[in-house]
C-alpha cells in the first residue's frame, strides 16, 4: 500500500529557493486578481521580492553559509543541490530580477501592464531552476517545458501587434518541434541504458563501454538527438534560424530576460546530460567523450557564422540576437572541453563563470536598447544609439562598458569568461576550437565597438527614456560587469567548488 | 516471427498509426487531416494494450484523444476558411521529404537488425527479444502510486502541475475575448504620435 | 511476442512523417497536429522499451504520462496562439508569418 514517507527523507529544504519561488508566483498570480488595473506595480513588487528572497537563499547556499537540507540530493535523486545548482539559481535569479526592472516602466509605455508577465516571468524562472538541478531526465523535460511555455505567451505578449505574435508562434513551433527531438533522444537514451536518473546512465554507460554492448550505438543516437534539442534552446548553429525574427518580433523586456534565462537553462541541462550523466561515454581508444567531436564542431561553427552574420546587421535586436548566438558558441566550447575526463569540472566551472558574466552584460545592453526604443517598438536601429555620448554620457559609457565585455576586453566580465572557457578548451586539447574562439572574438571586436564609435564620434540627438528602474537595472549590469572583471577571483571562488562527474 | 494473434493485431495497429499518420500529413482538408489524427493516435492507444500498459491507453484514448485530439478540431472549427487548403505544402517540401527519408534511415539503422544484412554492425541482442520479462500484475497501480510518490516522480509531477498552470493562463491571456475591447476603449499611453 | 524492433521501426515512422510534416506543411494547425505526431512516436518508444528493456521499474510509463502532460500544454498555448493570429488576420498559412523563413 502507498504509505506516505516522511517529510525528513524527502529533503524539502535543498530545494527551498525553487519551491519558495513557485509558491511565491502560484500566491502571486492569486493577489494579482485583486490588484487594481492601474496599480499593477503591487505585483511589479511581490515579483521582485520573490525573486530576491530566492536570490539571498541562493546566495547563501552559494557562499555556504547557510546549507539547505542534508545531503546533495533531494526528492530521491531527482534534484540535485549541488555548487552547479547554486550558480545557476544565483544566475537566473538575478536574470529574473533584472528582467522584472528593465520590464515595469516598459509594458507602461507599450500600453501592457498586465500582472501575468511577472508571474509568468516567475515560472519561466521556476523552470530554470529546476532545470540547473534536475538529477532525472523526466525533470530536465518537464522543467525544459515550464522554461519554454511562458517564454513563448511572453514573445507574443504585444499582441495585438503582428511582429510579436508572428514571433510567438514562430517560436512555439520551432520549440515544440525541438522538444520533440529532444524527448525522442531521451527515449533512446532510455532505451539504451533502461534508466532516466543521471546516476543510473552513468553507471549503464560504464557497463555498456566496458562490456561493448552494442546498445552504444543507440546511446550515440540518443546523444545526438539530445543535442539537436537543446542546441535549439541554446540558438546553437544549425538550429539558431529562430533566433533573429523571435529576438526582433518580441517585447524587448522580454528579449532581454529571455536570451539570458533560455540559455541557462539550455546550458545547464546540456552540463547536467552530457558532462554529468554521459562523461564516461568513451568508444574505443578514444581520450574524449563520443560527443565531444560534435560538440566542438558546433561550437566552432556557432561562433564563426554568428559573429560574421552580426557584422552586417543594421538592427540593435537583430545583430545582439547574432551577437547571443556567437556566446552560445562560445560557452559550447566549454560544454566541448567537457568531454575530457580530466578536465570535466574545469570546464563546468568555465560554464557557470561564462554565464554569470553574460548575465550582466546582456540584461545590460538590452536595457539600453529599451532606453532608446520608441513606444511603437521601431527606433531599434543601429542609427539610434548615434552621438549618444553628447546627450546622455553616463547611458554610453555604460553601453561602451557592456561592448568592451562582450568583445572580451580585459578588466571586463567578459574577459575573465573567455579566459577560463579558452582555458579549458586548451586543457582538453581543443587548441582548433580556442584559436578559433580567440580569432571571432577579434572579428566581434569589429561590431561591438562601431557601437562605441557611433556613440562617441558621430553626430546624432538620440532621444531616451531611462525612469529609475530601467537606470538601476543599468547600473546593476555596470556594477556586476564590473566587479567580476576587476575581481575575477570573486567568480573563481564562487565556482571553484563545481564538481560534476559521479563515481569519481 | 511466427503469425500469432499477437502479430497480427500489432500488424493492424501498426498499419493504423503509421497509415493514419501519413493521412494526417497529407491531407487537402484540415477538418479530415483532425479526425485521421484521432485514428492515428487510437492506433497508438492499441500498441500500448499490446505492450502492456493499458492505463496509458486509458490515457491515450481520454487525455490525448479525448482532449487534446477534440481541442485541435474545435481548433480547425473556428479557423473556417482555412479547411480546404490550395497549396499543401511549402516550396521545400521535396527537400524536407529527402531530409525525412535520411533520418528514418539514420533511425533504422541503429535500432533494426535488418541491418546487419548491408553490412552494419550494430546487431542487438536486445532488440530482437521476442520473450521480456513478465510484468507486475499490479503495474498499474504501482504506476499511480509512483507518479505521487516523493520517492519516485513527484518533483515532475508538480513541475508538470505548475507547468499545466502557466500554459493555461498564457492561453487564456492570448485567447481572453475582452482583449479587443481594451485596447479600443483604453488606447496604450504614450502613443499619441 | 512482437520484436522490440517492429515497434521501434513503427516509432521512428511516425515521427520521421510528423518531421516531415513539420517542416512542409504551410498551415499552422497542421503544423501542431505533426509535432502531437512525432510525440506519439516517443511514447511508443517509451513504452516499448519499458516493456522489453526494463519491465521492473515503471520509468518509461511514468515518462510517457508525463508527455501527455506536455502534449497537453504544448496544444493548448499553441491553439491560443493560432487562435488570436487567426483572429486578425483570417490566416494561419506558416509561411504568410514568415514563418519558414530561415
Amino acid at each position: 500500500m502507498f504509505e506516505a514517507p516522511s517529510i525528513g527523507d524527502l529533503n524539502i529544504a535543498a530545494t527551498l529557493p525553487a519551491t519558495l519561488l513557485a509558491l511565491g508566483a502560484c500566491i502571486f498570480l492569486l493577489v494579482d486578481l485583486f490588484v487594481p488595473k492601474d496599480r499593477k506595480y503591487i505585483t511589479a513588487l511581490l515579483a521582485a521580492a520573490g525573486l530576491l528572497t530566492s536570490l539571498v537563499l541562493a546566495l547563501l547556499s552559494l557562499m555556504n553559509i547557510i546549507e539547505f537540507g542534508s545531503g546533495e540530493t533531494a526528492f530521491a535523486g531527482l534534484y540535485i543541490a549541488d555548487q552547479f545548482t547554486d550558480v545557476v539559481n544565483v544566475v537566473v535569479l538575478f536574470t529574473g530580477l533584472m528582467g522584472v526592472l528593465v520590464a515595469y516602466n516598459y509594458l507602461d509605455r507599450i500600453g501592457k501592464q498586465r500582472g501575468e508577465y511577472y508571474y509568468l516571468l516567475l515560472f519561466t524562472t521556476v523552470g530554470v531552476m529546476f532545470m540547473g538541478s534536475a538529477g532525472d531526465l523526466v525533470t530536465v523535460f518537464v522543467a525544459l517545458e515550464l522554461l519554454s511555455i511562458p517564454l513563448y505567451i511572453l514573445s507574443g505578449f504585444r499582441w495585438p501587434q503582428e511582429q510579436s505574435e508572428e514571433s510567438a508562434l514562430k517560436y512555439f513551433i520551432l520549440g515544440a518541434f525541438s522538444s520533440g527531438f529532444l524527448v525522442y533522444g531521451i527515449a533512446m537514451i532510455y532505451g539504451a541504458t533502461g534508466t532516466t536518473e543521471f546516476r543510473g546512465i552513468w553507471l549503464a554507460v560504464d557497463e555498456i563501454i566496458a562490456q561493448d554492448l552494442s546498445s552504444k550505438y543507440l546511446l550515440l543516437l540518443g546523444a545526438g538527438l539530445t543535442l539537436v534539442g537543446l542546441g535549439f534552446k541554446v540558438a546553437a548553429v544549425p538550429f539558431h534560424m529562430w533566433t533573429p525574427d523571435v529576438y526582433q518580433g518580441a517585447p524587448t523586456s522580454v528579449v532581454a530576460y529571455m536570451s539570458v534565462a533560455a540559455k541557462v537553462g539550455g546550458f545547464a541541462a546540456l552540463v547536467r546530460v552530457f558532462a554529468s550523466g554521459m562523461s564516461n561515454f568513451v568508444l574505443d581508444g578514444a581520450t574524449a567523450a563520443a560527443w565531444q567531436d560534435t560538440m566542438w564542431l558546433i561550437a566552432a561553427l556557432t561562433m564563426i557564422l554568428g559573429n560574421l552574420v552580426a557584422i552586417v546587421q543594421t538592427d540593435l535586436k537583430r545583430l545582439f540576437a547574432y551577437s547571443s548566438i556567437a556566446h552560445a558558441g562560445y560557452i559550447l566550447t566549454a560544454v566541448a572541453a567537457a568531454g575530457s575526463a580530466a578536465v570535466t569540472n574545469e570546464a563546468a566551472q568555465a560554464v557557470a563563470i561564462y554565464l554569470a558574466a553574460y548575465a550582466f552584460t546582456n540584461i545590460g545592453v538590452f536595457a539600453v536598447i529599451i532606453s532608446v526604443e520608441k513606444d511603437d517598438s521601431s527606433n531599434t536601429g543601429l542609427d539610434s544609439l548615434r552621438g549618444m555620448s553628447r546627450t546622455q554620457p553616463l547611458l554610453a559609457a555604460s553601453m561602451t562598458l557592456f561592448m568592451f565585455s562582450l568583445t572580451g576586453i580585459p578588466l571586463t566580465a567578459g574577459f575573465v569568461g573567455k579566459w577560463f572557457v579558452f582555458k579549458s578548451a586548451i586543457a582538453a586539447d581543443l587548441f582548433p576550437v580556442a584559436v578559433i574562439g580567440v580569432l571571432t572574438s577579434l572579428v566581434s571586436a569589429y561590431y561591438y565597438l562601431r557601437i562605441v564609435w557611433l556613440m562617441y564620434f558621430e553626430e546624432g540627438e538620440p532621444q531616451v527614456y531611462i525612469p529609475w528602474p530601467l537606470a538601476s537595472a543599468i547600473s546593476l549590469a555596470v556594477v556586476g560587469t564590473l566587479l567580476l572583471g576587476i575581481f575575477p577571483y570573486l567568480l573563481q571562488e564562487m565556482a571553484q567548488d563545481i564538481v560534476l562527474a559521479f563515481g569519481r | 516471427m511466427d503469425i500469432t494473434i499477437e502479430s497480427l493485431v500489432f500488424l493492424i495497429f501498426g498499419a493504423l498509426t503509421l497509415g493514419a499518420g501519413v493521412l494526417v500529413v497529407t491531407s487537402r482538408n484540415l477538418f479530415h487531416s483532425g479526425l485521421y489524427l484521432m485514428m492515428s493516435l487510437f492506433g497508438v492507444a492499441g500498441l500500448f494494450v499490446l505492450l502492456a500498459a493499458p492505463l496509458l491507453a486509458g490515457f491515450q484514448v481520454v487525455v490525448y484523444i479525448g482532449a487534446i485530439a477534440i481541442l485541435i478540431i474545435v481548433a480547425i472549427m473556428l479557423t473556417p476558411g482555412l479547411t480546404q487548403i490550395k497549396t499543401l505544402f511549402n516550396e521545400q517540401w521535396m527537400v524536407n521529404l529527402a531530409a525525412a527519408v535520411i533520418v528514418f534511415l539514420v533511425l533504422v539503422s541503429v535500432i533494426t537488425p535488418l541491418m546487419d544484412d548491408v553490412g552494419v554492425d550494430n546487431w542487438n541482442a536486445d532488440f530482437t527479444e521476442d520473450h521480456p520479462k513478465a510484468v507486475a500484475a499490479d503495474s498499474m497501480t504501482t504506476l499511480g502510486e509512483q507518479l505521487v510518490d516523493p520517492d519516485y516522480f513527484m518533483l515532475p509531477f508538480e513541475v508538470a502541475s505548475v507547468l499545466l498552470m502557466a500554459a493555461m493562463i498564457g492561453a487564456v491571456l492570448l485567447v481572453n475575448p475582452g482583449q479587443a475591447e481594451d485596447e479600443s476603449v483604453v488606447p496604450p499611453e504614450g502613443e499619441e504620435v | 511476442m512482437v520484436p522490440l524492433w517492429m515497434y521501434l521501426v513503427v516509432a521512428a515512422a511516425l515521427f520521421c512523417v510528423g518531421m516531415f510534416g513539420v517542416l512542409s506543411r504551410r498551415n499552422a494547425i497542421a503544423i501542431l497536429m505533426s509535432i502531437e505526431l512525432m510525440l506519439n512516436a516517443v511514447n511508443i518508444n517509451l513504452v516499448a522499451f519499458w516493456r522489453y528493456q526494463a519491465p521492473e521499474r515503471l520509468n518509461g510509463q511514468a515518462f510517457a504520462a508525463f508527455v501527455f502532460a506536455v502534449a497537453a500544454a504544448e496544444t493548448a498555448v499553441g491553439l491560443a496562439l493560432i487562435i488570436s493570429l487567426y483572429r486578425r488576420r483570417k490566416s494561419v498559412v506558416a509561411d504568410d508569418a514568415n514563418l519558414m523563413k530561415w
